[in-house]
């Protein structure tokens, strides 16, 4: 933990820094868009978001893995942490998918497999969240949270290939490992800048977030009287 | 590839694309929202923190 407090402040600002300039960048110095004229510069907000909504319950699930297996109290501790900031991101992923939807389809929301999943998966943190803090017992909130968590990690990949599987609304993925982007070069790289400094912002506040967890649970412990 | 695309703040905001629209309402209300989650999480996990330190002290 200490380690970690040292780190945060350059982490924090650099990824600030980053965020901020990537969607300075994409806002006003990136030409429009052919089809979607200006509206598609929510791009820089939603994918990441989105993308962060996807991966932390990924992260989520293999704490809970190593929690199950190993019984290991600090990944069960991160699980607890990552629950409601994967909630915020996913909850940013859906209202700004929204709002992109207004100009783009027409409707701020369909029924559409990706946005439906999407919605689930926001569903499911908040569920997760509620379960946990409705046990009196820790050791059992933390066994069913590390399960419901594996046992939910099946939607990330429906949603992951949702665009593929149905016919939707939702466009299909424009960045993908295998082939070239679909999305030009001058429009990409202030994607990846918002993707990472984003990525750096939720790390920072999943260490607040971490940091709170184990504050609460060991406080009766003397190196946390000491620590606080 | 670095010149800004708007020639006023007006145009910024309004971002009024070829097809006539104004897009300006849509981006900057997503850009609202972000920070807004972003920065009421953040000092919200701060609080927490200093709360529960204060209890434990």
């Amino acid at each position: 933990m200490f380690q970690v407090n040292r780190a945060y402040p350059y982490i924090f600002y650099l990824s600030l820094i980053t965020y901020l300039l990537s969607i300075f960048w994409g806002l006003f110095l990136t030409p429009e868009d052919f089809v979607q004229g200006n509206s598609y510069r929510i791009i820089y907000l939603h994918v990441p978001a989105s993308f962060i909504s996807q991966s932390l319950y990924l992260a989520m699930a293999i704490a809970s893995a190593v929690y199950l297996i190993w019984k290991v109290k600090l990944s069960v501790y991160l699980v607890r942490s990552i629950a409601p900031i994967g909630a915020v991101t996913t909850f940013i992923a859906l209202i700004s998918g929204s709002i992109w939807g207004i100009p783009t389809w027409g409707t701020w929301w369909v029924w559409d497999a990706r946005i439906v999943s999407t919605l689930i998966l926001f569903i499911m943190y908040l569920g997760l969240i509620s379960l946990h803090d409705s046990f009196n017992n820790n050791e059992k909130a933390d066994k069913f949270l590390s399960i419901l968590v594996l046992v939910g990690s099946v939607n990330i990949p429906i949603i992951k290939m949702s665009v593929e599987w149905w016919s939707t609304l939702h466009q299909p993925a424009s960045i993908t490992l295998s082939e070239k982007p679909a999305i030009d070069l001058v429009m990409l790289y202030p994607l990846f800048g918002s993707i990472i400094g984003f990525t750096g912002l939720i790390a920072c506040l999943v260490i607040l977030s971490s940091k709170l967890q184990i504050i609460k649970r060991e406080k009766n412990k003397s190196w946390v009287k000491d620590y606080v | 590839m670095f010149d800004i695309e708007f020639n006023s703040l007006a145009e910024a905001l309004l971002m009024q694309s070829q097809n006539g629209q104004n897009h300006g309402i849509y981006v900057w209300s997503v850009v609202l929202i972000v920070i807004l989650c972003i920065s009421i999480s953040f000092v919200f996990y701060k609080y927490k923190i200093k709360e529960i330190s204060k209890k434990i002290k």
